[in-house]
């Protein structure tokens, strides 16, 4: 069995699959996608001269790569200590949820992810409605809370 | 989506164009005809006279039902490239109307412009950084409602977030909460003015001082009146918005500095410990608007020819199809699922600020500002 695990704020989310990997002896693959959607997102704004829009870009692309990097690292060090094999995998778009879609059509049979997804600009958007529509495998959504 | 060079560039943005100006063309040639001549509640015109559905407000519709409806909730790669021009539309429009202006008039109302502007740009920001540490907001987030509800929306907020260290999907939220209650305004302001009978002059400095956001002060402003003259509401509006976007610096520089005087240092990046005012300027200064006053020197030369001449004819017909074109790519950048899901408490924050900046301009034009324009 593999399994993919889509990786945002929510620690119950990896429990979640440490624990179905664990107890199926299934191989988990977590995914951290970094969202690209910013250049878009205030791609309408007229105000912002070059230097203040890139700035910005800039800032929220280093805000992207330490949160890769802790969330990395706090699932490698949670999966090392439940003995689970896993493996990780990095993507990048302008539509978290599409990547997800797009990495779980990989022949994963569950797909385990936060429902509300708090990455990026998904936290403005409905990730788990999109994945639910388009999923090709089994998915399960964990609860986060607030 | 991947960047593209030179001619690629060029031609991924017809698509997008084409849609933008087809579209405006249809409104302008069939669609607000139309409604000038519908009967509704047995009045000719009622569409147009009542709720301002010209072809600006219309413009914007079109674009929020291509994305909502059409595009279902993200515009398509084979038309970003071009929907992304609207912002060098808006901006060139913006230079344009400069030209409605002469440097004599501009002094004339300008100081009642700074002197508004001032008030309520800094009054909000102060009324934000209070009632956000009230409702326990974090620091960082209370900077960039601050920065956002004072002066120009999105592109405050853009300008303060890395200098206040605050989380991009929080900003996201605050960007959200701003282009909504912007929404609102823009579309039931023509109808309060219209019901008030404000004048173009107290209409534009209204809503030049109240709406949030400065694109949408513009739309407004055309909505109301969708004539390109001096003396309009547009030209009005636009003094009161340019005053706003010459803040931006000053502004950002005045909470990055409060923020970085937090006890928790959390709330202060590396960047904003270090800023200065000089430097703040040259990054946020927004160079357009050099643009704008080098069309009111040339309009105060007389070097674009007198009033009613075919020069200026041209050019403000010009300027009423840069902005449709502009406005429909705006409408296209409006996703009214992710404005739904605004929330917690930047929307509280954003929305007790908001109301107050927006009744409380209104009130102050009413009392204050005589209906007979300087200009």
């Amino acid at each position: 069995m593999k399994i993919l695990l889509a990786l945002d704020d929510t620690a119950r989310a990896v429990d979640e699959a440490l624990r179905l990997a664990s107890e199926k002896g299934a191989s988990l693959t977590a995914l951290f996608v970094l969202d690209t959607g910013w250049s878009v997102y205030i791609g309408s704004d007229f105000l912002l001269g070059s230097t203040a829009r890139s700035k910005f870009l800039e800032y929220t692309r280093d805000d992207e790569l330490s949160q890769e990097q802790a969330s990395l690292a706090a699932f490698r060090r949670q999966a090392e200590a439940a003995g689970v094999a896993f493996d990780i995998k990095t993507a990048s778009g302008g539509r978290i949820a599409k990547e997800i879609i797009m990495e779980a059509a990989q022949g994963y049979d569950l797909l385990v992810m936060a429902a509300p997804f708090r990455r990026g600009l998904e936290v403005m958007r409905d990730a788990p409605s999109a994945i639910l529509k388009a999923a090709t495998c089994d998915v399960l959504f964990v609860r986060g809370g607030e | 989506m991947e960047e593209r060079k030179g001619m690629a560039h060029i031609l991924a943005i017809i698509p997008g164009l084409a849609v933008m100006i087809g579209t405006l063309y249809l409104l302008r040639t069939f669609v607000e005809p139309w409604m000038k001549e519908a009967v509704v509640f047995g009045q000719k015109g009622w569409l147009v006279q009542v709720l301002s559905l010209n072809y600006i407000l219309l413009s914007i519709i079109a674009g929020i039902i291509y994305r909502n409806v059409f595009f279902g909730g993200k515009i398509p790669d084979w038309a970003e490239a071009g929907f992304r021009t609207t912002r060098l539309f808006i901006k060139s429009g913006v230079i344009m109307l400069g030209s409605l202006y002469t440097l004599q008039k501009l002094a004339k109302v300008g100081s009642i412009a700074i002197l508004l502007i001032s008030s309520f740009v800094f009054g909000t920001v102060f009324f934000v950084l209070w009632y956000g540490k009230r409702v326990g907001m974090d620091r960082s987030m209370i900077g960039v409602m601050g920065a956002s509800c004072g002066v120009c929306g999105v592109s405050a907020a853009v300008a303060t977030s890395p200098g206040v260290n605050a989380k991009p999907s929080e900003v996201a939220l605050a960007i959200a909460t701003i282009l909504g209650f912007g929404i609102m305004t823009m579309f039931i302001s023509p109808f309060i003015g219209k019901a008030l009978a404000l004048s173009d002059y107290q209409f534009g400095a209204w809503v030049g001082t109240g709406i949030l956001n400065s694109g949408q002060v513009l739309a407004t402003c055309l909505a109301f009146n969708p004539t390109f003259a001096p003396g309009t509401a547009v030209a009005y509006g636009e003094i009161w918005n340019v005053v706003r976007v010459i803040s931006i610096p000053f502004v950002v520089f005045i909470i990055t500095t409060w923020a970085c005087k937090a006890e928790a240092a959390e709330s202060c990046s590396t960047a904003g410990a270090q800023m200065k005012l000089s430097k703040v300027f040259m990054d946020r200064f927004p160079i357009f608007v050099l643009g704008f006053f080098g069309m009111t020197a040339m309009s105060s030369l007389g070097w674009l020819g007198a009033e009613g001449s075919n020069t200026l004819h041209l050019l403000r017909d010009v300027m009423s199809w840069i902005f449709g074109i502009g406005l429909v790519g705006q409408g296209a950048y409006i996703d009214i699922r992710e404005l739904k899901r605004a929330g917690g408490k930047p929307l509280r924050v954003g929305l007790v600020a908001g109301t107050l900046k927006y009744v409380v301009a209104l009130v102050v034009i009413m009392l204050f500002v005589s209906k007979d324009a300087s200009f």
